[in-house]
């Protein structure tokens, strides 16, 4: 981000209304884990991947042959297909109708699901024994039977590197990435290391106009100050809380970074938004990106 | 003609072996889904295709089992994994009639309702150009192209792997359900019935592969919805392609850095946000006051 519009210009000033309470980290997933860990079934199909005397593993993966292939160039092998999940009940916050503001127990509701989930994809990454995780998807789902519950899914494959050089972040932890394959093998040829995927949720409320607000822009070339605000606000948030996370993984940067914005089931004035991308850190020694070759081809 | 002989002579025609089967020549027709592309990047690596083959399974499944089991519907995972076997048999003789040693580019149609599973398999036999006699080799879902890159790369399709698991979501009691009322909490019940169902369906995708000798399962497809009639009944399918090997090592590739000059360049994309949070209703009318 190169230029904050609120401190380029007076037109908006920073919001300081939801400052005052900071969102409290979700401390992992001590809120209500599954019983005892990963189900036993995951753990037996995992088994049955990895190689033991008399026993043959196999890989399984859900990267297409292209990711496959750069993946073993930059010298990683597929592991195998993991996953984590959890179904998740989201509170209630009431919200007033002429007030922006965040949603702070929503908020920590789409936290904490998605960190049950990818600590769920991390356990079974680790017990394979990966180095990281590749192609990860953070995905939610609805159905018809649960009001208010949703399934956080996230999926993707774990991959260990085949010269024995351990890749796992400062937490001794595989990293995990949301880049595709091609994306992980340009990284790597930049002299970039994965750390870990990050993000940072913010759920808002935005403000409904009143009558006189709306009537005074009736008509006229205005910006609409609060929903500016709101909308700004919101985004600074959840940027925030992303590079926070980053930094705690003492990352050097985050890169293809995505901003969601999504309302789920909470209706029209209030959103969701997601920021998500892959914090990295450069490797020691000389990197050398070679000169791309410039193409132009016939089926244009 | 009535409808009757010409169903009948359809019948009789794809019946019948393909004229060039075992032939060298390519002169005679071929049918494939591949596109211009496709095929010529076959010929470069010595494949050419044969014919559109398909193989078309549909399995019972018992009465009643949607309605009194809770958790893992059995009878319909195993229905599924009957109908994938007997199509990929049905695949495999279609295409060794019509002369292939492959088929690639398997479309995989799942059909599930309460009563019945059904598979159908549709795809492309190809054989290698030249050769006299044609081996059933493998089949796989993965493009003309996919094919190429990983046979260069000394890795060779051997078959599909699927698994599936179907499972009935349980209910929570209504105490249950009244204490998460408005809070922020983890349904573990719901979540491990939903985690293991998914698991199992990868671990079936597992043991097929393993069936088929492969070294690993590439291009795995997850596919999750509701199955049947009842919205808590939730089916999991995993279909991908098992892989082996050939070569003593995995043959690098190589890739070079392009950077493509046609590419479209976009200045500025507007969008609307779907459901129009707030700036949209800044126009004029008074919609909401």
């Amino acid at each position: 981000m190169t230029e904050r519009p609120g401190e380029a210009g007076a037109a908006l000033s920073q919001p300081d209304g939801v400052d005052g309470a900071p969102l409290s980290q979700p401390d992992g997933v001590d809120g209500a884990p599954l019983p005892d860990g990963l189900p036993r079934d995951a753990s037996r199909r995992l088994a049955a991947l990895e190689d033991r005397p008399g026993h043959k593993g196999m890989f399984t993966s859900d990267l297409s042959v292209n990711e496959f292939l750069l993946i073993k160039e930059v010298g990683f092998h597929p592991l195998g297909f993991v996953m984590g999940s959890s179904i998740y009940h989201l509170g209630i916050q009431t919200r007033k109708w002429s007030q922006s503001q965040e949603l702070s127990k929503l908020t920590e509701a789409m936290y904490q699901a998605r960190e049950l989930a990818m600590d769920r994809m991390d356990a079974e990454a680790t017990e394979l024994g990966a180095d990281g995780v590749v192609g990860v998807r953070l995905d939610v789902n609805y159905y018809e039977w649960g009001s208010d519950t949703a399934e956080f899914i996230a999926v993707g494959t774990a991959v260990k590197s085949e010269d024995g050089r351990s890749y796992r972040n400062r937490h001794g932890k595989p990293f995990t990435s949301d880049l595709s394959g091609q994306d992980f093998w340009i990284l790597m040829q930049t002299g970039h290391v994965p750390l870990g995927l990050v993000m940072g949720t913010c759920v808002y409320h935005i403000a409904h106009r009143g009558i006189g607000q709306t009537l005074r822009s009736t008509g006229r070339n205005v910006e609409l100050p609060n929903f500016t605000q709101a909308l700004y606000e919101a985004r600074e948030l959840a940027m925030t809380r992303m590079q926070d996370e980053a930094n705690e993984l003492g990352a050097t940067g985050i890169v293809g970074v995505r901003l969601e914005e999504k309302s789920h089931m909470w209706g029209d004035h209030t959103i969701e938004f997601l920021s998500l991308g892959t914090a990295v850190a450069r490797q020691e020694g000389d990197h050398t990106i070679p000169q791309p070759k410039t193409i132009i081809s016939l089926d244009g | 003609m009535t409808l009757r002989d010409e169903v009948r002579q359809a019948v009789a025609a794809v019946g019948s072996p393909a004229p060039h089967a075992g032939g060298a020549g390519g002169a005679k027709g071929t049918t494939s889904d591949l596109t211009i592309d496709e095929t010529l990047l076959l010929h470069s690596a010595g494949w050419e295709p044969v014919d559109l083959v398909y193989g078309i399974s549909w399995w019972s499944i018992p009465w009643g089992v949607w309605q009194w089991t809770t958790g893992e519907v059995q009878e319909a995972s195993t229905a599924f994994t009957g109908a994938v076997d007997h199509a990929a048999k049905q695949l495999r003789q279609s295409c060794e009639q019509s002369g292939g040693s492959g088929v690639l580019g398997v479309e995989v149609g799942v059909r599930v309702s309460s009563h019945h599973v059904s598979i159908e398999l549709t795809g492309t036999a190809v054989r290698r150009t030249g050769a006299d006699s044609h081996r059933f080799e493998f089949v796989s879902d993965l493009s003309a192209r996919d094919f190429v890159l990983l046979t260069r790369a000394g890795w060779w399709p051997l078959g599909l792997a699927a698994g599936a698991s179907f499972v009935i979501a349980p209910r929570r009691t209504a105490r249950e359900w009244a204490a998460q009322q408005g809070q922020n909490v983890e349904l573990p019940n719901l979540t491990q019935a939903l985690y293991l169902a998914r698991e199992r369906a990868m671990e079936r995708m597992q043991q097929s592969g393993t069936a088929l000798k492969a070294e690993g399962i590439v291009a795995v497809k997850l596919r999750e919805g509701r199955a049947s009639s009842s919205a808590r009944v939730i089916q999991f399918v995993a279909i991908g392609t098992g892989v082996h090997l050939r070569t003593s090592a995995h043959r690098t590739v190589s890739p070079e850095l392009v950077v493509p000059l046609d590419e479209q360049v976009r200045a500025f994309d507007v969008k609307g946000l779907r459901r129009a949070p707030a700036g949209r209703r800044s126009g004029g009318g008074p919609e909401r006051t």
